[in-house]
């Protein structure tokens, strides 16, 4: 992480960063005022670093309930005259788009920039959502840089434009931009904070005349942004002028096609767009006009090749297109320079070094590869939720409705994860139709904020039957521990408040009074809501730590282990392991690690033979 | 291949063993130098003690963030079967400097056997690449440094030692010193040290 001194200082200088942070950064240099965001990777570090600075600096930051509550608090901001900005990934810029479909057509007044981190690869995502299309649909400007020093420029660029034509941007970043860490050169900036104002006027008003007139209005701003791309610089050509070869890309492509042209030690001009919406139709054409082939290098979609092509046609233009359309790149997960220069090497009649010998060793050795996912920290109390619910959920065969939180991790019951708050609108739905088994859906408390609230009141008001089991960590623990209202709102006086007839709370680590809550919930007829409050280990074990307290730790007794594996190889607790040496009697047997052991007990209960105790003090 | 205007290294490991703490030593080090510096790394959900990959690259004309199978020069592993893992990044000249630590996935907790034999086989698996491969006590080593967290730290050591690593000893032992707490900096540069001594044996 950045310390908060070189984010915030008003000083020419090169700083080591993450591309989010440069984007925070950005954001500092072009005095945003207020932002809000919900976290979501790889889009998080954006918010972290806006919200530590906002005190420091003087202006606003929250971290808000979900992405269209955000959208709405900035740009109710930008309607008023102040710059301000939301960041998400690109599942988040779905639940916003409610708010932008409309915004868009009212325009804005101070500068109102929408980052969204895209994710090819699904590093930490349930798709590969190409958020352009998105962006373009709604008529987004829409920047997109392939570095973090662009990254940084193109924020400030995005508040400018905004401003200029006072119409809504959208900056689109990949995890490769965002995470990459590079070091950026840090500009001094002059900001003065001050009060809005709302003019008064129907233009904020999406009413169906008003709209009407607006839609023409926007297009008409979108036009008036072709012609001035040109002149923005965002558009640049490179190489040589003469080639039969052009290749058009953007973004974190870019990087990909220097270095593989590098590879191929080619020469190839390069048309790289640094706005991808509207389209730079001037000099797009010039740059295919004379050439006989033109390449298309981007991530996922076919984005620029399928919209300049349709641009190519429209204007008589008729270069051979090579791209998605004859598996130059792959239409799936993320490019790298050699994929990039793989598909490049035939085009250009060169051949670059193939790993044959690379290839052939791996098929010998990967059978000794072990899997590796990523598993519950040690002490999760997520973990200890989970082997409770799994006892009951298999003995009555139940149906179980998941979330999207570190809780998707579970290896035991879940069923189905499909979006943010999806667990509740599911588990109404399956208790439409599954009539013989129980039906549970599990959602954590951030993600009940998020857009659990309304599919609660949905299932409350429709008499939906199933047993909701929210797992109340205290925070939004995946994407950095993030606060939510969590920590003021209790989630038990929000299920009452919406009428749910039952609701129960337990500790999760109390294994016993777990399964028995449980058991009784599934006598009442539904929504029951049963809470399991547990702060997160991981941030427990981090402030026990930072107080300077003593975590007390448990141990085995080896000559009492059975080595039977309920710890290790069904609790799956990472903090266990098996023993080098063996017991009196031969045996292997589970040694914990005291120093990732946050102290749960949880082992210790469950153990068969109580050969797990408190290491006394 | 020309790609000779940077240096190109990955860092492997499990989540949690300090892979961004040698990243970012080797980028302080390198922005100080005057070097331009440009990484990728594995934030959010991959870094639960899953297999953590980062790549470093310093030099003066760096464009992607990502290194390629087959493309960087150096790898520096926390942990025998991760190094094994990622082999294929190394170019048939590149370096291996690992860790010889293995930290057991659940699948080998429930299947013992397979843990055994695949550490049985680590030297003959890991040099059926072309790479050179140097394994460390870090393990060891660290903990003679009275550090047993600083496993990282040895293998920057080590790695200081390679042929045409463009930064020095005494360039990394300063970054070192920045970026560790200060009540650590003795034994962080002690296991440091001690990484610089295993190679010298080893050479």
């Amino acid at each position: 992480m950045v310390s908060l001194k070189d984010l915030i200082e008003n000083e020419e200088k090169r700083v080591l960063v993450l591309g989010n942070e440069a984007i925070a950064r950005g954001a500092i240099e072009a005095g945003v005022q207020v932002f809000a965001a919900y976290p979501g990777t790889p889009s998080s570090e954006i918010s972290m670093a806006l919200i530590t600075a906002a005190p420091e600096l003087g202006f606003y930051a929250e971290w808000s309930t979900n992405e269209k509550v955000s959208m709405e608090v900035a740009y109710a901001a930008s309607i008023s005259g102040v710059r301000s900005m939301i960041a998400c990934k690109h599942v988040g810029l779905n639940v916003a788009a409610d708010v932008f479909y409309s915004a868009m057509y009212m325009g804005c007044k101070g500068g109102f920039v929408t980052v969204v981190g895209d994710d090819p690869h699904c590093f930490s995502s349930q798709n590969e959502q190409d958020s352009r299309w998105l962006g373009v649909s709604a008529n987004f400007p829409i920047l997109e840089p392939s570095s973090p020093q662009e990254a940084k420029e193109f924020t400030k660029m995005a508040f400018e434009i905004s401003e200029k034509f006072e119409i809504p941007l959208l900056l689109r970043t990949t995890t490769r931009i965002s995470h990459a860490r590079a070091d950026v050169q840090f500009n001094k900036f002059e900001t003065t904070y001050r009060d809005g104002e709302l003019e008064k006027s129907p233009r904020f008003k999406c009413l169906p005349g008003i709209a009407r007139a607006n839609h023409p209005k926007l297009l008409e701003k979108n036009e008036t942004i072709k012609e001035w791309i040109p002149e923005s610089g965002l558009t640049r050509i490179e190489g040589p002028e003469d080639n039969q070869f052009g290749i058009i890309t953007s973004g974190i492509s870019y990087s990909y096609v220097k270095d593989a042209l590098r590879m191929l030690d080619a020469d190839i001009p390069i048309l790289k767009l640094g706005i991808v919406s509207p389209l730079d139709e001037k000099s797009i054409i010039k740059f295919a006009k004379s050439k006989e082939n033109i390449i298309f290098i981007e991530e996922v979609d076919p984005y620029l090749e399928d919209r300049i092509s349709a641009l190519l046609v429209q204007n008589e233009i008729t270069p051979k297109i090579h791209g998605k359309c004859n598996g130059v790149t792959k239409r799936y997960h993320e490019l790298n320079a050699y994929l990039v220069a793989k598909g490049l090497e035939s085009l250009f009649g060169s051949k670059i070094a193939d790993f044959k010998d690379i290839e052939a060793a791996v098929t010998k050795t990967e059978e000794y590869i072990p899997f590796r996912p990523p598993l519950f920290c040690a002490g999760c109390q997520h973990r200890a939720a989970f082997y409770e619910l799994s006892k009951v959920v298999k003995k009555n065969n139940g149906i179980f409705a998941s979330d999207i939180g570190c809780y998707s991790l579970d290896p035991w019951v879940s069923d189905t994860i499909v979006c943010m708050g999806a667990s509740i609108g599911m588990a109404s739905g399956f208790s439409r139709v599954i009539k013989d088994k129980p039906i549970f859906a599990i959602i954590g408390d951030s993600t009940f904020f998020h857009t659990g609230l309304p599919a609660l009141a949905n299932a409350v008001y429709n008499k939906a039957n199933f047993n909701l089991l929210v797992l109340d960590n205290r925070m939004t623990a995946m994407t950095g521990f993030q606060p939510n209202p969590t920590e003021d709102i209790p989630i038990e006086n929000v299920a009452k408040g919406l009428g749910v007839e039952y609701i129960d709370i337990f500790d999760p680590y109390d294994f016993e009074k777990g399964k028995k809550t449980i058991e009784e919930a599934l006598k009442h007829k539904g929504p029951t809501v049963i809470i399991m409050r547990k702060i997160c280990a991981n941030e427990y074990w981090r402030r026990t730590r930072r107080k300077g307290e003593k975590i007390e730790v448990y141990h085995t007794n080896p000559e009492v282990c059975i080595a039977c594996g309920t710890c290790i190889v069904r609790y799956q607790c990472p903090a266990i392991s098996w023993s080098i040496d063996t017991n009196s009697k031969g045996k292997q047997y589970t040694v914990i690690d005291p120093s990732t052991c946050t102290g749960c007990s949880v082992c210790s209960q469950i153990c068969p033979t109580g050969a797990i105790s408190k290491v006394e003090s | 291949m020309k790609m000779e205007e940077e240096y190109r290294m990955v860092i492997v490991g499990v989540g949690g063993q300090g892979i961004l703490t040698i990243s970012d030593i080797i980028a302080i080090a390198a922005q100080k130098k005057g070097l331009r510096v440009l990484g990728s790394e594995v934030h959010g959900m991959a870094q639960k003690g899953g297999s953590v990959v980062t790549n470093l690259k310093i030099g003066k004309n760096l464009h992607s963030p990502t290194i390629p199978v087959g493309c960087s020069k150096a790898l520096i592993g926390l942990e025998e079967n991760e190094t094994l893992r990622y082999m294929k990044y190394l170019e048939p000249s590149g370096v291996a400097i690992t860790s010889k630590t293995v930290l057991y996935p659940i699948i080998w907790k429930k299947d013992n056997n397979a843990a055994v034999l695949a550490h049985e086989k680590i030297d003959e698996n890991l040099s059926k690449f072309d790479a050179r491969i140097i394994r460390i006590d870090a393990e060891k080593l660290a903990a003679e440094a009275g550090l047993a967290l600083a496993q990282n730290i040895v293998l920057l050591g080590a790695l200081s030692q390679i042929e045409d690593f463009p930064l020095t000893v005494e360039e990394l032992r300063n970054a070192l010193k920045t970026r560790v707490p200060s009540k650590y900096i003795e034994t962080n540069v002690k296991a440091f040290e001690l990484g610089i001594e295993a190679m010298k044996k080893d050479n």
